[in-house]
């Protein structure tokens, strides 16, 4: 039985371990989150494959045969494998625990020179803010340059919008009221798709954004070119508070 | 609050069928509580959660929101009205604890007596609750302060009201004489006491948390 | 003719509804006309004149049906009716349609009733499916979708699962204790009359301007703040589910506690009746959440509170905090019922006494206890407090250790059985074993919090709430239902087509809910009508699946229905089950026993000689002797 217990956890494993479930790894965080996933897998498939294998095997030796109405054998528990069955779940548990904790320390944790970009939501679009010399802002499309860390700093005008680009692997939602953070250090150029992940109403499943990774000298450039549109009252207070202040006035996610 | 019906004939054995088999064996009763007070303690416990749903939101409006002023600038809760008012529901609770005890004791009048005050303070507490909400200066659409004071007060005078109703029903069966000395007969009286006792509690809570913190 | 409207009833029912209507309406429209405003409001989330007659209407009908009649008459101290039993029992399928306090009939009633809500929220699934099946919009629009989601997940999980769970402990549980009824049976019926009504509030709302409620079973503020009259009839519709609900656990713990048959312990309690416990004990303290948070938006709503205005001192994330505070509760009070459906169907069938009984009950409270403490795993990138993050996420994850407990221990329980899988019952309840660990492991993936961050609100929590929920809850109702569906009607079912439906049903949900992880991880959100072209196979193929799963559900209703009219008499214990249900006949005397049996023993004594869980009147006054009866652990 260990035999296949073991056979079949491998085999889930090499198969699961295999695919790349999650899509292309275009931040830093991306690595760390897949190869959590891959943890979780091979965690898994070991508990799975217990699971499977002791019900087949259960199935398979102590069917009733036709006819046999009697009753099996009146054990009522085992102290040993009771005490087994609770001991090594929770280890595995804590294990996946710690190791999730790690991780999260590890992707939000603050480079020093990272760069702040305000994000705003409303039903159903986006429009970034770029604190600078001059501030700017862009509609419908945001613009990062690789290998830095960005601070987005999001605030929805109307109700709950949620911040999602899956190659970065990072999600946040934008709440009306408060200001919450995420943090991501993109590693690839190139064109990505931001999507709007918190229902928001009837235009919920069309609320995307393009998102242009670029070298941080284009992106310089590209800042330099936007010209500023007009901004609803929440961007100006936002850019007031960004330029009085380097924290904003609003209340902040708490940390 | 099921309890008046009148014991019920017990089955004489045989099959359900059987036409001198008039209802159901008695339960076994396996608990020292009887049911009534076990269903009204959980009812309380329910109730206190729905208490602690406003109290959730009272907590993050207060403390998570943290707007500077509370209540808002010019207003001013009237501590001095709704402390009188804690008085006055404070000392129902007494009057019906001394129903309890007389009718425990048997004493028919008492109960009487003590259930009446005990109606007289609560409706006294809901005017003075309605007088004060008539005269405070501000709807529950003052800011998130307004909607919580609002609805915390609100609430529990809602529950004052449930209370009253029961005890309502309570006098007037006292009144028709049916309620006496011993223990099983004098739960309709015992069950809405334990849930008034609730609603004074509730209240001292509200009161220290609304107008006193 | 006037006298039929003076009987409790359905006349006296629907003319105690209008009146009540009739009256809310008049009061709003003359309160307002003479407050000079305009008599009909009709800005987007207002409408007096449409919320009050509909929250008086319900009561209208419950007056009028007859809950109230025997509760008023005793208020006032008037002579109550001698309890002549006249409403006890069901002579013909029209008692079913009046209110009745026998624990029997109402779980009847709780179970179709509920059934009638699956189907018709499977059909908004189907729907669903069929608008997914391919990448742009063909069936219905984006708003209409998203009501269709919201309807369909909250007739799921309030008019489904947690219901025809009360429904069929209401039937079992009175006689596994060995009481005549419930504690309250009044009650009883109470609580069940307000759940069609819960029902009809929420299919109401796709009557109403703007459209059914579409802000999904969550009802996140401040989009449920702001969302049409809709939303407004689904507040309401959670009041009174909710109202029922908690009205039954108190019903369930009272006769839990109080009205077991003497002898019977705690430790000697079957699983199922340990299951229902703890349930009742999570619905008691969990439930009144929920109504407090759909409180506070129908406030925000009517009366224009502002407890989740952010312009207003609001705070829009305590929506989350209050709601999850409930509903993670709520997704055990899903499932634990079902833990002891399972027990009772494994130990029965596989001849063998619940491997470590102490520690299964054990389990069931570790998971009510547990199960407070993570609410806030739902909430991983919702903006919350970030130090809450790793104390949910450890809670959480610990809570696998007790469910773990459970999975293993029924997997004990097979051991050195005679495991019989000629039930439908018994195959519904393997399958579980499989299926659910592979939510569980899901879910448990789910609590990791850096995963969660990618693949929170997308097609992988699609994924995971369907096999929990499906493959969870949904199965061990079957399991159920085929378990006791001799003892409720008193025929058998047809095993053939049972086998059919399991099939069909095991097929159909990994066909569905396994693709959803990958589309998901790789980028699909949810609650989306419309999706990039990249996930059209695999959602054409999901929607295959599901249309075969909804396929094969009328199999199970074909079978359950001309079963019930035309199957076989079933024997009093067809399964050779001990617990005390089983010993009476089926469907059971009216008044369940002619005398209170007596427990001598635990509930699962399977392969001692000799040994007996409960002796019956009539039996014999002696307790026999043989091994004595001890229990696990
Ligand atoms: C019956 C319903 C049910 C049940 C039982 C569960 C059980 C669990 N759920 Fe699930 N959950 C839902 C219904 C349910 N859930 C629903 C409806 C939602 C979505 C709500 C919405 O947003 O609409 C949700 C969402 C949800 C989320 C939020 C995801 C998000 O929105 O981002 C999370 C996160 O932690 C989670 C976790 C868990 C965990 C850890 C369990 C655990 O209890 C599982 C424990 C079981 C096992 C683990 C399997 C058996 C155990 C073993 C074989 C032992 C060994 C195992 C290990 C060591 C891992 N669930
Ligand atoms: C117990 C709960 C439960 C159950 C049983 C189901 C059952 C099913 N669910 Fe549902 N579902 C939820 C709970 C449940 N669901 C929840 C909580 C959500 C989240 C909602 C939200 O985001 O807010 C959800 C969301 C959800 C979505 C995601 C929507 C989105 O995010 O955009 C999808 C998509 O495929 C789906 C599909 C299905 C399918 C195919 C079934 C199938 O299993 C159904 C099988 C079909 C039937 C049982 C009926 C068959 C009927 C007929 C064939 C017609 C006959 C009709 C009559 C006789 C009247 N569900
Ligand atoms: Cu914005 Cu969904
Ligand atoms: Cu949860």
């Amino acid at each position: 039985m260990t035999a296949a217990v073991v056979a079949l956890a491998a085999a889930i494993s090499a198969v699961m371990l295999s695919i790349n479930w999650d899509g292309a790894e275009d931040s830093t965080a991306a690595p760390k989150i897949d190869d959590l996933l891959n943890i979780a897998i091979v965690l898994s498939s070991i508990i799975f494959a217990i699971v499977v294998v002791a019900l087949a095997y259960a199935l398979y030796a102590f069917r009733a045969k036709p006819g046999d109405e009697s009753d099996g054998e009146p054990i009522h528990g085992n102290t040993r494998l009771e005490i087994t069955w609770t001991l090594i779940p929770t280890i595995i548990v804590l294990f996946s625990g710690g190791w999730s904790w790690k991780v999260l320390n590890e992707i939000e944790e603050r480079t020093g020179h990272e760069m702040t970009v305000d994000v705003f939501s409303q039903q159903y679009a986006w429009s970034f803010g770029y604190p600078g010399k001059e501030y700017a802002y862009s509609e419908g499309v945001l613009h990062v340059p690789v290998n830095r860390q960005i601070v987005f700093k999001m605030h929805s005008q109307d109700v709950i919008h949620s911040f999602w680009v899956p190659q970065w692997r990072i999600k946040k939602d934008n709440v009306p009221g408060i200001t919450t953070t995420a943090v991501v250090t993109p590693t690839k150029t190139g064109t990505f798709q931001l999507i709007c992940t918190e229902l928001c109403g009837f235009g919920h499943a069309t609320m995307r954004a393009k998102v242009v990774v670029q070298s941080q000298s284009a992106f310089d450039k590209w800042v330099e070119g936007l010209k500023e549109k007009v901004p609803t009252p929440l961007m100006v207070s936002v850019k007031q508070d960004t330029e009085t202040n380097p924290e904003p006035l609003e209340r902040a996610e708490a940390e | 609050m099921e309890s008046a019906s009148v014991p019920l004939p017990h089955g004489a054995g045989g099959h359900a069928a059987d036409s001198h088999h008039h209802g159901p064996p008695e339960a076994n009763q396996s608990s020292r509580i009887d049911r009534q007070t076990l269903g009204i303690l959980l009812f309380i416990v329910s109730e206190v959660m729905l208490f602690g749903a406003f109290f959730a939101s009272y907590f993050f409006l207060r403390v998570v929101v943290n707007p500077t002023a509370w209540p808002p600038k010019p207003f001013e809760l009237p501590v001095g009205v709704a402390g009188m008012n804690t008085a006055i529901l404070v000392s129902s609770s007494f009057t019906i604890h001394y129903a309890l005890e007389a009718i425990r004791k048997g004493n028919k009048q008492g109960m009487k007596l003590g259930l009446v005050l005990t109606w007289l303070l609560g409706l006294t507490f809901l005017f003075v609750q309605i007088n004060e909400y008539v005269h405070i200066g501000f709807s529950a659409r003052l800011d998130s302060f307004g909607s919580i004071f609002y609805s915390l007060t609100g609430l529990h005078g809602a529950h004052v009201f449930a209370g009253l109703m029961l005890l309502t029903f309570a006098t007037i069966r006292a009144f028709r004489g049916h309620f006496d000395k011993d223990a099983e007969k004098h739960l309709g009286v015992e069950v809405p006491g334990i849930y008034w006792h609730f609603v004074d509690i509730m209240w001292i809570i509200v009161f220290a948390t609304v107008y006193i913190l | 003719m006037v006298a039929a409207f003076q009987r409790p009833g359905w006349y006296r029912a629907a003319l105690g509804a209008v009146i009540a209507a009739a009256l809310g309406f008049g009061l709003v429209v003359v309160l307002r006309e003479i407050s000079g405003l305009s008599a009909f409001q009709s800005e987007q989330t207002g409408y007096p004149q449409v919320i009050v007659p509909l929250i008086m209407a319900p009561f209208g009908f419950l007056l009028g049906i007859g809950c109230f009649d025997y509760w008023l008459r005793w208020a006032f101290g008037l002579p109550t009716i001698p309890e002549d039993h006249s409403s006890h029992g069901a002579h013909s399928w029209k008692d079913y349609f009046k209110v009745n306090t026998d624990h029997k009939v109402i779980g009847i009633q709780y179970i179709c009733t509920t059934f009638v809500f699956f189907f018709i929220g499977g059909l908004a699934a189907m729907l669903i499916r069929a608008e997914l099946a391919q990448p742009g919009t063909q069936i219905v629009g984006a708003g209409t979708f998203n009501s269709l989601f919201s309807v369909h997940a909250a007739l799921m999980i309030f008019l489904f699962v947690i219901p025809v769970f009360a429904g069929i402990a209401n039937y079992v549980l009175p006689l596994m204790i060995g009481a005549p009824d419930m504690a309250f049976p009044r009650l009883n019926a109470l609580s069940f009359w307000m759940l069609p009504i819960a029902g009809l509030l929420f299919l109401g709302s796709f009557l109403a301007p703007g459209g059914a409620f579409d802000a999904g079973w969550t009802g996140y503020a401040p989009l449920s703040t702001g969302a049409p009259l809709g939303q407004s009839f689904f507040n309401l519709g959670v009041q009174f589910a909710g109202a029922s609900s908690i009205a039954t656990a108190l019903n369930f713990l009272v006769t839990i506690i109080t009205m077991r048959a003497p002898g019977m312990t705690f430790w000697r309690m079957p699983l199922l009746v340990w299951a229902n416990l703890s349930t009742s004990l999570l619905v008691v303290a969990a439930t009144p959440f929920i109504a407090g948070a759909q409180f506070m938006v129908f406030f925000d709503r009517i009366l224009h509170t502002n407890f989740f205005q952010f312009g207003a001192g609001g705070d829009v994330i305590s929506y989350q905090h209050i709601f999850w505070f409930y509903s993670h509760p709520a997704v055990y009070i899903m499932i634990l019922p079902g833990f002891g459906i399972i027990s009772e169907v494994i130990s029965t069938h596989a001849r063998k006494p619940i491997f470590g009984y102490r520690l299964m009950a054990l389990a069931l409270i570790g998971i009510i206890v547990l199960s407070y403490s993570v609410w806030a795993h739902h909430m991983f990138v919702a903006g919350m407090f970030s130090w809450l993050r790793v104390p949910m996420m450890l809670t959480t994850l610990l809570i696998a250790v007790p469910t773990g407990i459970k999975i293993f221990s029924w997997l004990g329980t097979l051991y050195f059985g005679k495991i019989h899988t000629k039930s439908t019952a018994m195959l519904f309840a393997l399958a579980f074993i499989v299926t659910f660990t592979i939510g569980g492991i899901s879910g448990v993936m789910l609590g990791m919090v850096p995963f969660d961050i990618h693949v929170s609100d997308t097609y992988f929590i699609v994924a995971h709430i369907h096999f929990v929920l499906f493959g969870g809850s949904v199965f061990t109702i079957f399991a159920g239902i085929y378990h006791w569906f001799p003892k409720m009607t008193g025929r058998m079912y047809d095993e053939k087509l049972g086998r059919v439906h399991f099939w069909g049903t095991l097929i159909g949900t990994w066909g569905t809910f396994i693709p959803m992880h990958w589309i998901g991880m790789d980028g699909m959100p949810r609650r989306v009508a419309d999706y990039a072209a990249q996930f059209g196979n695999w959602n054409l193929l999901i929607s295959c699946f599901a249309f075969m799963l909804g396929a094969v559900q009328l199999v199970f209703l074909y079978n359950m229905i001309v079963s019930w009219r035309f199957g076989p008499k079933a024997e009093a214990n067809p399964w050779r089950a001990n617990s005390i249900e089983w010993l009476v006949s089926s469907p059971p005397p009216i008044y369940n026993f002619d005398e209170i049996p007596r427990v001598v023993g635990g509930p699962y004594e399977f392969g001692i000689p000799g040994a007996q869980h409960a002796i019956m009147a009539g039996e014999g006054a002696e307790v026999p002797t043989g091994e004595p009866s001890v229990v696990g652990t």
